[in-house]
């Protein structure tokens, strides 16, 4: 009897302290309940799972014999869920912008661009937040080229001098957009409408409107009228 | 004291000028040093002797000094104005203008500036600051030389300085801040001290207060054991009644205490508790990976990045404002700032971490970073639903991002924290013509206008 109470007791204090241990922490994922409900079998974005072999703690119900998680596109270079756009085919976003054309060196054919957004004061405040988050790290709150990671860099223009007063927006534009000298191309982190906006920011604010669009283009295809397809 | 001495040096530069002129060009060091020298040389010798001992007197110095200290000496265009208005006017144009890219004794972006008026020549300067594409198209040799020194990083026009204003900023880039070398280094030294020192004082506060603590916990111990054992001695003295006599003289029996109903009650009450409480924690935490902190292949610190240099969470998880997923940047966000920063800070060489990145895009081999935040796929989770409309800030979720070497989960992630979160949250409806008839219709009620409210609670908005 006394046994067999210690036996209870002792087993109670083992599983409680083991289960203790399902916890997450580092390297360890802890423990899943249901793992087949984590891993998803459709393509997840930022994840994949390349291991073809390992069936998993439980019965795997895939029919084509892959590993129980196994979730890559054995089609794509490294095994990635994702696909470069098809060639030679155009996207346009839902404004009817076509992609941009000029090449990197072409600096001096894009200052002729207009600037196709309408300046008003709800564009400066987007234009400034913008501003806030893509170009204050090197050139500064106030664009004199201050900014921490531009004191490491070295070399980042200060927008408010001379030598960047007289640039048209087309140029700022195509700067931001494909890069120039010590600076790298952020056309993959900002859409084409969010550069035109920081654009007039920098135009307006920074450099009090000097040389700055007063006309606004027409964009070249506005006729065009998307119907926009709704997203999931 | 050494600045005066430079003036006056910069005075009579013509004679130096001849003495040096083929050995001219480079640090302000050597320079001072030896301006400095010749000076007091030529002071005290110009009164006594020829002038031709004096020159291969100097002649035989300089040379020595050269050798001794291997820097080069400057010298200026003795047509470069020297007075305190145009190097004050000149400094003005030089922060606005040059600041980024030159420095006036050190390599940065560009050269280094000082004694440039005498390596090329007055004029040939002002043409380059002007228009530097144009005078490198001339074919002119030495700004050829420099520009392949330096990378071919092209300079930008300058067109619109005046010839004034060219004047000025040759003045400072001649003979403005001129630094006197050891004190930059006291002040670098007084500097680092005071970092040192900084960092430390509040711990080793808490350990010092903590042992002063105890000590004195230790000695009202003693103090009382002391006072115990007194007055026992005392009171076994005196002539007690039988009660008083057993009082003093009690023994506690150990054995008795621990056979004790009350004893073992207690105990089990515990451990049962203890262990019921771990048994429960286990279960709730399976299906769990809050504090997930896997190791990432290239050893990123978001405590430099998004702390130390305040770059924005966006800047890089550029997808997090327009999509389901904020993004892992690919390489060539990395490539922004790391074709220039190739090291931390003040370390030669390319760190092994950021070569990590080279690789990368040199191979075209994306870096397969783990995944620490994975939603189980029976939920939806949409990023740019919370960050743009929700205005929520990043680090409601995942915590102190910015102090974070290495990232972990820091939310549960559970259903339980998500509905907390939609049953608190307000929503901002004003200026937002969306909300008008929701407003409209919850105006009845007390509560102000929840996520709960507009279906933040419904199965179907997160499981489909």
């Amino acid at each position: 009897m006394k046994i067999a109470k210690t036996v209870g007791i002792l087993g109670i204090a083992v599983a409680g302290f083991s289960l203790a241990s399902c916890g997450a922490g580092g390297e360890n994922q802890g423990l899943e309940f249901a793992p087949q409900m984590y891993h998803s079998v459709a393509y997840e974005p930022l994840t994949q799972i390349t291991d073809f072999e390992t069936k998993g703690d439980l019965i795997s119900t895939r029919e084509d014999g892959k590993g129980e998680y196994f979730n890559s596109n054995i089609n794509n270079p490294h095994n990635m869920n994702m696909r470069e756009p098809v060639a030679n085919t155009v996207p346009r976003d839902k404004n009817g912008y076509l992609p941009y054309r000029y090449k990197a060196f072409e600096v001096e054919e894009s200052a002729s661009t207009k600037n196709p957004i309408k300046l008003d004061d709800a564009v400066l405040t987007e234009g400034k937040r913008l501003f806030q988050l893509y170009c204050t790290p090197c050139h500064g709150a106030g664009g004199e080229g201050d900014g921490t990671v531009g004191n490491i860099i070295g070399g980042v223009a200060n927008l408010k001098g001379g030598a960047y007063l007289g640039l048209s927006e087309g140029h700022i534009y195509h700067v931001v957009m494909k890069g120039k000298g010590r600076m790298g191309a952020h056309g993959s982190q900002i859409t084409p409408e969010n550069i035109w906006k920081i654009v007039h920011y920098v135009k307006q604010d920074l450099q009090g409107g000097q040389n700055a669009d007063t006309a606004v283009a027409e964009v070249s295809d506005q006729d065009v009228t998307q119907v926009e397809t709704p997203a999931n | 004291m050494r600045y005066e001495i430079k003036r006056r040096s910069g005075q009579t530069s013509v004679y130096y000028q001849f003495q040096f002129e083929k050995l001219a060009s480079g640090s302000t060091f050597a320079g001072v040093i030896i301006n400095h020298i010749n000076y007091l040389i030529s002071y005290n010798m110009l009164s006594k002797r020829s002038l031709v001992g004096v020159r291969s007197n100097f002649h035989t110095l300089a040379v020595l000094f050269f050798m001794l200290i291997g820097m080069q000496a400057f010298a200026a265009d003795p047509a470069v104005e020297s007075g305190d208005e145009a190097v004050a006017a000149g400094k003005a144009l030089f922060n606005t203008n040059c600041k980024t890219c030159h420095k006036l004794d050190q390599k940065l972006v560009g050269p280094a500036l000082r004694g440039s008026t005498d390596r090329s020549g007055i004029e040939s300067v002002k043409s380059f600051i002007k228009n530097s594409a144009v005078v490198i198209a001339s074919g002119n040799a030495y700004y050829n030389k420099l520009f392949k020194e330096f990378n071919g990083t092209p300079m930008p026009a300058h067109e619109f300085l005046s010839d004034d204003d060219l004047n000025n900023l040759l003045s400072y880039i001649e003979f403005g801040d001129v630094v006197d070398p050891s004190a930059a280094v006291a002040t670098v030294g007084a500097d680092g001290a005071a970092v040192a020192t900084g960092g430390g004082i509040p711990n080793e506060y808490l350990t010092v207060i903590l042992g002063v603590l105890v000590v004195v916990l230790l000695l009202i111990l003693v103090v009382l054991g002391l006072i115990i054992s007194v007055l026992t001695k005392y009171l076994t003295k005196q002539d007690l009644d039988a009660d008083d006599d057993e009082f003093v003289n009690q023994k506690t029996d150990l054995k008795k205490v621990f056979k004790s109903d009350m004893f073992v009650v207690i105990v089990t009450a515990l451990v049962i508790a203890l262990v019921a409480k771990t048994a429960l924690d286990g279960l709730y935490s399976v299906g769990l990976q809050q504090g997930y902190a896997p190791e990432q292949p290239i050893a990123y610190s978001h405590a430099l990045h998004a702390g130390t240099l305040q770059i924005e969470c966006q800047y890089c998880h550029t997808g997090v404002e327009i999509g389901k997923s904020a993004n892992i940047p690919s390489a060539n966000i990395c490539m922004n700032c790391h074709t220039h920063v190739q090291n931390i800070q003040g370390k030669e060489g390319v760190s092994p971490e950021i070569q990590k990145i080279y690789d990368a895009v040199d191979n075209n081999q994306p870096i397969e970073w783990v995944r620490v935040h994975n939603l189980p796929d029976l939920a939806y989770f949409n990023h740019s639903q919370h960050v743009v409309v929700g205005e929520v800030e990043c680090q409601t979720c995942h915590g102190p991002i910015q102090e974070m070497e290495v990232v972990g989960q820091h939310s549960a992630l559970t259903m339980g924290w998500c509905i907390d979160c939609h049953r608190q949250t307000e929503i901002t409806t004003e200026g937002n013509a969306y909300y008008d008839k929701l407003v409209q219709v919850h105006s009845a009620s007390k509560d102000a206008l929840k996520v709960k409210d507009i279906g933040g609670l419904e199965c179907a908005k997160c499981h489909y």
